[in-house]
């Protein structure tokens, strides 16, 4: 193979303009539809009565546009500007680069349409109806195969590692959603799971927890080992962990998922095998979060006036948090308490804003001041967001902790003949204040994703450029 | 003790050993691979990539060591 390495013009990367794009404004959606249902929990009078907002059908939107529509495009911007940097070469298909982007926005544009009406599976994190599933692993193929592909053509020998998480996650995911979705379509809408009882709650938390560890973990670890040593301008702190820890996540994770229903129908040794491999993954876990923190090993400084490695190395430290939570709450003693409760909410919502919206934030701002070739328009701006992005996750997450734990306790409370202490209804009232205080988590949220994109597009319209963002933070 | 690690061979189902088996095979691989990458024999191998990302520009990246696909 030659060493040539094309010019920035001959990478396709309006593509990658256009997934980046997309993928602040799915921010701005998400974070808009998920504080509103958090303010539906706080005063249910929000719901008006009104079928297509309730939070039943909010909800799955909320977590779909979160997670597929941000997550997904993050992830195929960054995958496809990721795949050709270190392969040196252009995608291996634009046509089929294009049918991507437009094949997920119109995934989006369904999941818009079809759960308000409230046309669902009721399958967690996979809701979207039959007719859609199809059309998501369509798209999803083609996404891999043009990723696949341009590994195959590239013109240096070594595969970067950040590929090898992403080819995970696209093997993975491939296999998951497949599996997960096999259905019997009765109409054009409806369809019943092939699986039931017993083995339809396992393969659905066997989906379920693998969204989060390849989806939203081995995809996400890619953009982390390209971005931080980018960004900070040093070599990865260790190959060798990072290789070690990618085979780690690979094998253990798919054994997780039945850490999600100990003490139901499924056989006991189940949840026990999930709960032991939990705490087993704390290992490569941490291997990856401190091979990123140790990356800045020297560097340390940069993180006073660099806002884009702000954003990448307090993600890792929520990354070490939420991956060291997960394992605890999987051991039974702990699930016994936390499981049903908000405990879990803040413990998603950690690895979520803390981790996943804010190594993307960082990608997407890096992406933007390259893509486009200007310096970001006000690093004023990026530094608010990051403050109110971390101090509204923080908020949230404490509020759900805080609750949950409480909710636990109270719903396990007997008095000396044994009786329950609390009622129900008592414990949702005891919950109110905590539910206010994320809704307040999560307007600092949104309104830190609507700087970002009011920031992007000023970037982007050249409205003030070219701007020395190292003279705007000096001031 | 022996109660909890006896196991009914007999009951054992094509599912209980397609199971069994992947396990096994995993466990094999995972080892492998630990073996593999932390032998200080392979450590240069491995660690002449940290900076691949930062020397994007540099064509010396195709004069890797030992490395089989080049």
């Amino acid at each position: 193979m030659s060493g040539e390495k094309p010019d920035e013009q001959e990478y396709s990367f309006t593509v990658v303009k256009w997934f980046s794009l997309a993928a602040v404004v799915y921010l701005v959606v998400g974070a808009l539809v998920g504080d509103f249902i958090a303010w539906e929990l706080t005063f249910p009078e929000l719901n008006f009565d009104n079928p297509y907002i309730s939070f039943g059908r909010l909800r799955p939107l909320h977590t779909n546009a979160v997670i597929f529509a941000f997550g997904g495009s993050t992830l195929m911007a960054t995958a496809y500007y990721i795949v050709q940097r270190t392969c040196h070469v252009r995608l291996w298909s634009d046509k089929l680069a294009w049918f991507t982007f437009w094949g997920w926005n119109a995934i989006i544009v369904a999941a818009v349409i079809t759960f308000p009406l409230g046309l669902t599976q009721g399958k967690e994190y996979a809701e979207l109806i039959w007719p859609i599933d199809i059309a998501i692993a369509v798209v999803w193929l083609a996404f891999t195969f043009n990723f696949i592909m341009t590994i195959v053509n590239r013109r240096v020998s070594h595969i970067y590692v950040a590929n090898w998480f992403f080819l995970s996650m696209m093997v993975m995911i491939t296999i998951l959603h497949v599996v997960n979705s096999l259905a019997i379509p009765v109409t054009l809408t409806h369809s019943y799971s092939i699986y039931s009882g017993v083995h339809d709650a396992m393969i659905q938390w066997w989906w379920g927890h693998n969204a989060v560890g390849f989806f939203l973990t081995a995809g996400f670890l890619g953009i982390m080992y390209y971005f931080v040593p980018k960004q900070a301008n040093r070599p990865v702190f260790s190959y060798r962990l990072s290789v070690l820890h990618f085979w780690a996540l690979s094998f253990g994770y798919v054994w997780l998922g039945a850490h999600h229903l100990q003490y139901t129908a499924l056989p006991d040794w189940t949840g026990s095998l999930g709960a032991a491999v939990s705490m087993a993954m704390i290992i490569p876990s941490w291997g990856g979060a401190i091979n990123g923190v140790m990356t800045l090993s020297g560097a340390w400084n940069k993180l006073r006036d660099d806002y884009v490695l702000r954003f990448l190395v307090v993600s890792l430290a929520f990354y070490a948090m939420s991956t060291f939570e997960g394992p605890v709450m999987s051991i039974k003693t702990v699930n016994a308490l936390s499981h049903y409760t908000d405990w879990t909410i803040g413990h998603v919502h950690s690895g979520a804003l803390g981790w996943v919206a804010m190594v993307s934030i960082g990608a997407i701002y890096h992406m933007v001041t390259k893509l486009w070739g200007r310096e970001i328009y006000s690093v004023s701006l990026v530094n608010t967001h990051f403050w109110i992005h971390t101090i509204g996750t923080i908020i949230y997450i404490c509020a759900m902790w805080v609750s949950g734990i409480m909710q636990g306790l109270m719903w396990r409370a007997t008095d000396d003949y044994g009786n329950l202490v609390y009622t129900f209804a008592e414990t949702v009232s005891a919950m109110h204040p905590y539910y206010a205080l994320r809704s307040i988590g999560g307007v600092l949220v949104l309104l830190g994703s609507l700087i970002m994109l009011y920031n992007i597009i000023k970037t982007i319209s050249g409205a003030r450029q070219p701007v020395s963002a190292a003279a705007e933070a000096k001031a | 003790m022996s109660d909890f690690f006896s196991t009914d061979w007999s009951a054992m189902t094509t599912t209980d050993w397609t199971g069994l088996t992947i396990l096994l095979v995993i466990s094999g691989l995972m080892t492998a691979a630990y073996f593999t990458i932390l032998k200080p024999a392979n450590r240069d191998n491995f660690e002449q990539h940290r900076d691949f990302v930062n020397h994007e520009d540099d064509m010396e990246l195709d004069r890797e060591e030992r490395h089989g696909q080049a």
